[in-house]
């Protein structure tokens, strides 16, 4: 485990994992994970060993507030998280183009950071995820609102119906969110977010590529994506919600793979296709 | 060197590896002011010991503390399917090591 002093009061809990035995790097890839019950967990015991045999450097962290990083009290806009990531690569010396992946909250942050910074992107995958815009912020503030509402300030009831309804996991992932939310002016920071102007996001000509579960309302977004973005490719995946990354992690992950490797058809990922 | 195990060298035994893993988890425990935590073969990470999977993150930096690559935590749980995680027990990660550390002596 690496805590990484980013300045400020902030430490975040980084972890990297890559090729092994002498075998070259080819490609260096930075995930980042989505908000309130998320963490690098995600990425940690699901796509990194498998990027990892394949050459690849890859950069795993927790964001503020969350996994095992400092939770400070405020500062928790898109420019904050894209703040953060710039601070991180600049301390661990990630200097060139890297493959930049985010889940959910994730990718607005890595097409934030290849936004600003257009010359350090290689590629981007958004996975149930958009740019910073209007329509974003607003379904944010919506989400964040019901979080806090029927969630962080009812917590005993929400927490007995998520046990009976849903499972045990569930209801200590979502008091965790609670606690998150309630702590923290997160909910409040990001709806208020600066968010990217149509050119802003169209300047992004790194190739990207879209990922979104068949059955989630984000679905939608995928020919508006391919319509503003000069290089872009977006992949439905069938019966599948808003969580499409941590139920077929097997996937979504060969996606990424054809796309960081430059192979023409997705890549078969080893051991977790089966999901 | 010989370990204790006699003529089968240095080959590690299960209870020697659960002591080491009842010691990493009694380190991760005492982070959430829990000591003195019974932990057996089928107790369970999730249900029992209420870890989450960032907890797992730092038992696997952990074992790569003591076992060096040999064992590779991540690796192990990634061929596994999310009701096998929700479901994993301390003996199963327990026989994992001790098969990892048993193939790396071999070859």
């Amino acid at each position: 485990m690496a805590i990484v002093d980013i300045g400020g009061g902030l430490a975040l809990h980084t972890q990297r994992v890559g090729p092994r035995g002498g075998q070259p790097v080819t490609a260096t890839a930075v995930l980042v994970h989505g908000l309130l019950t998320d963490s690098l967990a995600s990425y940690y015991f699901t796509v990194a060993p498998a990027f990892a045999a394949s050459g690849i450097d890859v950069v795993m962290y927790d964001l503020r507030g969350h996994g095992r990083s400092t939770r400070p009290a405020t500062g928790y806009t898109l420019d904050d998280s894209i703040d953060d990531l710039e601070a991180l690569l600049d301390r661990l010396e990630v200097t060139g183009p890297v493959h930049l992946v985010g889940n959910s909250y994730g990718g607005t942050v890595a097409f934030g950071y290849a936004a600003r910074h257009p010359e350090r992107a290689a590629s981007v995958t958004l996975i149930e995820s958009e740019p910073a815009s209007v329509s974003w912020a607003a379904k944010l503030d919506g989400a964040l609102g019901r979080v806090m509402h029927e969630l962080a300030h009812n917590e005993a009831e929400a927490i007995a119906w998520i046990t009976a309804n849903r499972s045990q996991n569930t209801a200590r992932l979502a008091k965790g969110a609670a606690r998150l939310a309630r702590e923290t002016s997160l909910a409040r920071d990001v709806p208020a977010s600066r968010v990217l102007t149509d050119d802003e996001i169209s300047s992004v000509r790194c190739p990207v590529l879209g990922v979104y579960g068949g059955d989630s309302e984000l679905a939608g977004l995928a020919p508006w994506m391919e319509s503003v973005l000069p290089d872009c490719r977006t992949v439905v995946v069938p019966g599948h919600e808003h969580s499409v990354f941590v139920e077929a992690p097997g996937t979504i992950g060969g996606h990424i793979l054809s796309l960081v490797l430059g192979a023409p058809v997705p890549v078969r990922l080893a051991g977790a296709e089966a999901r | 060197m010989r370990g204790l195990n006699g003529h089968t060298g240095t080959a590690v035994g299960e209870e020697t590896v659960l002591a080491d893993i009842t010691g990493m988890l009694a380190t991760l425990l005492d982070e959430y002011g829990l000591d003195d935590v019974d932990i057996r073969m089928e107790t369970t990470f999730n249900r029992d010991l209420e870890l989450e999977s960032i907890d797992l993150v730092t038992l696997a930096g952990l074992l790569e503390e003591k076992y060096g690559n040999r064992v590779n935590f991540a690796e192990f749980v990634a061929d596994m399917d999310f009701d096998e995680i929700i479901e994993l027990t301390v003996g199963r990660l327990v026989e994992h090591v001790v098969a990892s550390l048993k193939a790396t002596e071999a070859g």
